[in-house]
């Protein structure tokens, strides 16, 4: 790159700011039916998301296909708009407590009055004008399908280039010397120039996907998978040349995968999703070290080790992801948690979700009357179908935390009324200094794994 | 590097070595022409489209015009009924004296000039409609695109007939009833095209970078819906003229004109006692007008089908 004072001020160079953050952001989809297209209910893909980039650090985000990592990034991009909450660009850590404060109830009247100033000037969906295209330029995306974010009908030039037209930066053979340049730094170079993006490989076409985003000189990249479509051995390359252009431009990145080996190495961050939520986040090493959340631990055991097994004693992720339009209660990961206990939010649909596994019991089950998320009465075509309910319920067939989380289990007659001890949804709590985790376990507790 | 292809790598054209954005373009068109001409029956098509172009712009030099109004058929009333090949008539006479083939060289200009404003406002109108159905999405596109299926649930033949017998017989209401007809068609097919474009991720990356809606409409969305609009507005060069000369044989069309659905239709009367000329030969040139475009666009659509195209 020239160097050529940089006009635009970057919050790089005053690490007390968050590049992006991010406040009990929320992406909820809304699920339509019938004829008329009705909303019947909402996917709950981002659901109460907070955390902070920083300059020229990696965060990264992990879970499972399906938790809301993309929907996150998009979010974080400005791609998509949020439900509820905020994504924040350049935030000062002074304006960033006063949000806080806001959200907790705990701000002074005049806080209150300079929130909407700060809203004004940070929140990415408020930005207007230069401070619209100053987040714009600063905040950049690579994206999973190298195939599908290039047009196919653009040469390499115009792709590169095309945003050095939109900002008016250069033009002509400039152009085309700066294009030549931000190939270089990606490993590529002037004879791609008037190429069409189907003659090059995956890697090459990841790399003019970071050159197009390097053009605009940001502050952030948003990499959503930028690796997971490359053979093995590519996918290294990429990866060196993503941490080596960071430390050049001193660059942030948001790394979305669903591979922690990847994370590992990439991340000094790590943020861990599970159904929209945040399960777990702290420094990376440290996490990897001593997963404070269950969930993590299944997610670093269910990684077979190098030799391609997984480990003797792995309990790993078994079950499936459930659906997110109805997130389980209490905490989101129960339904498939080895170390659960009674308060971790058992409910009437654990019990449905077991009935769903007994087909001729499910088939049975005529009418179900819920009191409340936690307390119903099931009434099945005949009497000896309750009963058989009822005694798998109270059998080593479900989890013993489910059994003693069960205050009532009675049945009368066809009808089985089940109840479970009401507690409340399982929020993220700071564990250690820089870590926290959505788990009523201690960190030793889930280092030892109790329970089983 | 491990993953930059090697010069020789198949797939590739790094031993072409290409300089330029206009020669790499030019190369591109060249190897899409070289595969719609390697169709036979697309490059027989291309051919008598050329010859009918030919006709059409140089008719003032085949046949002199007709004055005041070049599209109004001549009358030499001292020369009616003539057989083909007649000194001066070389395709013969009709009943009044019109020559057939002043008839077909002009009839040709006409041909071309109909097809031309219908299918060029068609496609206008229909491309406009469409991107905006799928632009504003929700009310306004289950709007536009119940009138749309109204109008293809009609067949186009019946539905130009209708409109062109209320206007009543004339050259300018077969075009009009033909604009209405047509575009819903370039409607659809854009609303499909712009909705699938827009969803991709390079429409994205485009957003990302901070391009303008309208930059990326011209940029991203039109280029690439492009190739569908063209496939479609061939074959409908063919099937206006088509359409336009049936209305005007069954009588929707303006008398006396240099028309081909006009002719076939005033000389089919002489059929029946041998003089088959005033018909045949215009409707020899209505089966070769809509044939050859028929070729073309079948031709183009299958070299370019877009799930091939770019790759
Ligand atoms: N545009 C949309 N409309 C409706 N639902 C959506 C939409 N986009 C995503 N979802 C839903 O939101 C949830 C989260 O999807 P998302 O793509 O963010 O997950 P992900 O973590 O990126 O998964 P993957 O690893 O498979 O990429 C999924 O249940 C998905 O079906
Ligand atoms: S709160 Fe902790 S122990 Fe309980 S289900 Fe969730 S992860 Fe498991
Ligand atoms: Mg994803």
């Amino acid at each position: 790159m020239s160097a050529a004072p940089d006009p635009h001020p970057t919050p790089a160079s005053r690490p007390d700011r968050a590049v992006l953050s991010l406040k009990g952001v929320k992406k909820h989809f809304p699920i339509r039916e019938g004829a008329f297209q009705r909303v019947t209910g909402w996917v709950r893909a981002v659901d109460g998301v907070s955390f902070d980039i920083r300059p020229g650090e990696t965060v990264g985000l992990v879970g499972e296909s399906g938790c809301g990592k993309s929907t996150l990034g998009r979010c974080v991009s400005g791609l998509t708009d949020v439900t509820a909450g905020g994504v924040y660009f350049d935030l000062p850590a002074e304006a960033s407590r006063l949000l806080d404060n806001i959200a907790s109830g705990t701000a002074t009247d005049a806080e209150k009055a300079r929130v909407a100033q700060i809203e004004a000037a940070h929140r990415i969906d408020r930005l207007q004008g230069a401070g619209y295209k100053r987040f714009r330029r600063n905040c950049q995306m690579v994206f999973q399908d190298s195939f599908a974010s290039l047009n196919p009908r653009h040469l390499v030039v115009d792709i590169v280039g095309r945003s050095l037209r939109v900002y008016k930066e250069a033009s002509g053979t400039e152009l085309t010397e700066r294009v030549v340049e931000l190939l270089e730094q990606v490993g590529m170079g002037r004879q791609h120039l008037y190429r069409y993006p189907h003659q090059f490989s995956g890697g090459q076409r990841q790399r003019i996907s970071i050159a197009r985003a390097l053009a605009t000189n940001p502050d952030v990249i948003i990499l959503d998978e930028p690796t997971s479509a490359l053979d093995v051995s590519v996918q290294a390359q990429i990866l060196n040349l993503l941490s080596d252009l960071q430390k050049q431009h001193n660059l942030a990145y948001l790394f979305i995968t669903h591979d922690l080996s990847v994370v590992r190495h990439m991340a000094d961050r790590l943020v861990v999703m599970y159904l929209g939520k945040v399960s777990e986040a702290g420094v990376t090493s440290d996490v990897f070290d001593a997963p404070h959340h269950p969930y993590t631990r299944a997610l670093m055991e269910a990684k077979p080790d190098i030799e391609g097994a997984a480990s003797e004693q792995a309990q790993g992720l078994d079950g499936v992801v459930p659906d997110p339009a109805r997130p389980p209660r209490g905490c989101r990961f129960h339904t498939r948690c080895h170390m659960a206990t009674p308060s971790c939010g058992w409910e009437v649909d654990d019990v449905i979700r077991r009935l769903e596994d007994i087909p001729g019991l499910f088939d049975a089950l005529s009418g179900v009357e819920r009191k409340s998320d936690f307390a119903a009465s099931l009434t099945f075509g005949d009497a000896a179908a309750a009963e058989r309910l009822v005694s798998i319920l109270d059998s080593d067939g479900i989890p013993a935390a489910m059994r003693s989380a069960m205050g009532r289990l009675e049945r009368r007659d066809r009808t089985v009324s089940v109840a479970f001890d009401e507690v409340p949804d399982v929020d993220l709590r700071i564990t250690e200094p820089g870590r926290v985790a959505s788990c009523v376990l201690s960190p030793i507790e889930v280092f030892q794994g109790v329970n089983e | 590097m491990v993953d930059l292809p090697s010069p020789t790598q198949p797939g590739t054209i790094d031993a072409i070595a290409p300089e330029s954005a206009r020669r790499v373009r030019l190369r591109r068109f060249k190897e899409l022409a070289a595969k719609v001409l390697s169709n036979p029956a697309t490059v027989l098509g291309f051919v008598i489209i050329f010859a009918m172009l030919f006709m059409a712009i140089f008719a003032p030099w085949l046949v002199a015009p007709n004055v005041p109004d070049p599209y109004q058929m001549p009358r030499d009333w001292a020369a009616t009924r003539m057989p083909p090949g007649t000194p001066g008539h070389p395709l013969g006479t009709t009943n009044e004296g019109g020559d057939v083939f002043y008839g077909v060289v002009w009839g040709t200009r006409m041909s071309l000039q109909l097809s031309l404003i219908v299918v060029f406002s068609t496609v206008v109108i229909g491309s406009i409609i469409g991107s905006l159905a799928a632009y504003f999405g929700g009310k306004v596109d289950e709007f536009l695109m119940r009138v749309v299926d109204v109008f293809l649930s009609i067949p186009e033949l019946i539905f130009a007939l209708a409109i062109a017998a209320i206007l009543g017989p004339s050259f300018g209401n077969i075009m009009f009833a033909l604009i209405v007809v047509f575009w819903v068609k370039y409607a659809r097919i854009m609303r499909a095209r712009v909705i699938q474009i827009k969803g991709s991720e390079y429409i994205d990356a485009a957003r990302i970078i901070g391009d303008s809606n309208i930059n990326i409409y011209l940029r991203d969305i039109l280029p690439n819906s492009f190739t569908p609009v063209m496939v479609q507005a061939t074959l409908d060069m063919g099937n206006v003229v088509l359409i336009a000369a049936t209305l005007s044989f069954i009588g929707l069309g303006q008398a006396g004109i240099a028309e081909w659905g006009v002719l076939v239709s005033e000389g089919q009367a002489g059929i029946a006692s041998g003089r088959w000329w005033a018909s045949t030969f215009p409707g020899l040139m209505i089966f070769l007008w809509a044939l050859a475009f028929n070729l073309v666009g079948d031709g183009l659509r299958d070299a370019l089908d877009p799930r091939t195209e770019g790759r």
